[in-house]
């Protein structure tokens, strides 16, 4: 499901099915590297919306989890985990946290979630078809870290 | 003589005229709104609803396959392009192409990948599972069989209308 009203209605009546949470994270950045972090942000969008519209019955769509590239890693895992529990009292059992930020190698979230970091490429000038296809198969080595907690 | 009876009197003349134009402006004005109050109702028998996928009636087979094709959406002035998914295989004597979307909560099924149940459709999700026709598996999740998508052959290529529900 996606945060639209229109899905969330869907999930009030279907909220036992739903438990499965899905975070993008995000860098911003502007001058110089602003190009590389819309690149990424481009990227873990059309990926995650895959994954969404794949498992839409369990998997909820947050908003993007976004931060400078400057903030410290203590910083980020800190405000990660504080979303991830905030969601976690509200019913929802898995995270998934997807990035193509390199830093998050470095910082451990496992308390809070499953991390897939997954190296970005430009998909704004690819063909729809040829960018549906690619996108497809990045997805296809996520889903299972996702489908292997569900059992 | 005859020219003489059949003259036309400056009021008649009027008269004509008048009439003549006025029924012009009319129908000028009243044309384009009869055809516009028509319009849905000649587009809907339109065949530019069924989409072909590529796919001729000899490459099917028992076995459900998945195609993706592309419909293009109008929303307002923005255009767009967007993916969907069928399952499509010979059943019987027709071609049945069943939507891939789960009916219980939207997740995707596929065919064929729960170790199980190999000859069924499976969704991840909750493990609603589906028999080859669509139907429903009682006491699994789905409350009624997949939708399926209006089939049409044509010189041999397969067709995919609009989706419909069955219960």
């Amino acid at each position: 499901m996606k945060w639209t009203g229109q899905d969330t209605v869907v999930y009030e009546k279907a909220k036992e099915y739903v438990d499965t949470a899905v975070i993008p994270l995000l860098p911003v950045a502007g001058g110089k590297e602003q190009q590389e972090s819309v690149m990424m942000g481009e990227f873990t969008q059309y990926l995650t919306e895959y994954l969404e519209k794949q498992y839409m019955g369990r998997v909820y769509l947050l908003p993007p989890f976004t931060y400078l590239k400057e903030e410290s890693g203590e910083e980020k895992k800190n405000r990660l985990s504080a979303w991830a529990a905030h969601f976690e009292k509200h019913g929802f059992k898995f995270f998934l946290f997807v990035t193509a930020d390199m830093q998050w190698r470095k910082i451990s979230v496992e308390e809070a979630g499953e991390l897939v970091w997954i190296p970005a490429f430009s998909v704004h000038d690819m063909e729809p078809g040829k960018r549906h296809q690619a996108i497809e198969q990045q997805a296809q080595q996520i889903i299972p870290l996702m489908t292997q907690q569900w059992t | 003589m005859s020219e003489k009876k059949h003259r036309v009197s400056r009021r008649q003349f009027l008269t004509y005229t008048l009439t003549g134009v006025g029924g012009f402006m009319a129908a000028g004005m009243l044309a384009p709104m009869v055809r516009m109050a028509l319009d849905p109702a000649l587009e809907a028998g339109a065949d530019s609803d069924f989409v072909s996928i590529g796919l001729s009636e000899d490459e099917l087979s028992e076995e459900p396959q998945r195609v993706d094709f592309t419909v293009e959406l109008d929303d307002g002035w923005y255009q767009s392009e967007q993916t969907q998914s069928a399952w499509v295989f010979r059943n019987g004597d027709e071609v049945m192409a069943l939507s891939p979307i789960c009916t219980h909560l939207g997740c995707t099924v596929n065919w064929g990948t729960n170790e199980d149940n190999p000859e069924e459709f499976f969704c991840p999700c909750h493990f609603g599972r589906f028999e080859r026709d669509g139907t429903n598996i009682p006491g699994t999740p789905p409350t009624r069989p997949l939708d399926v998508y209006e089939v049409e052959v044509r010189d041999g290529m397969i067709y995919l209308g609009q989706i419909n529900q069955r219960d």
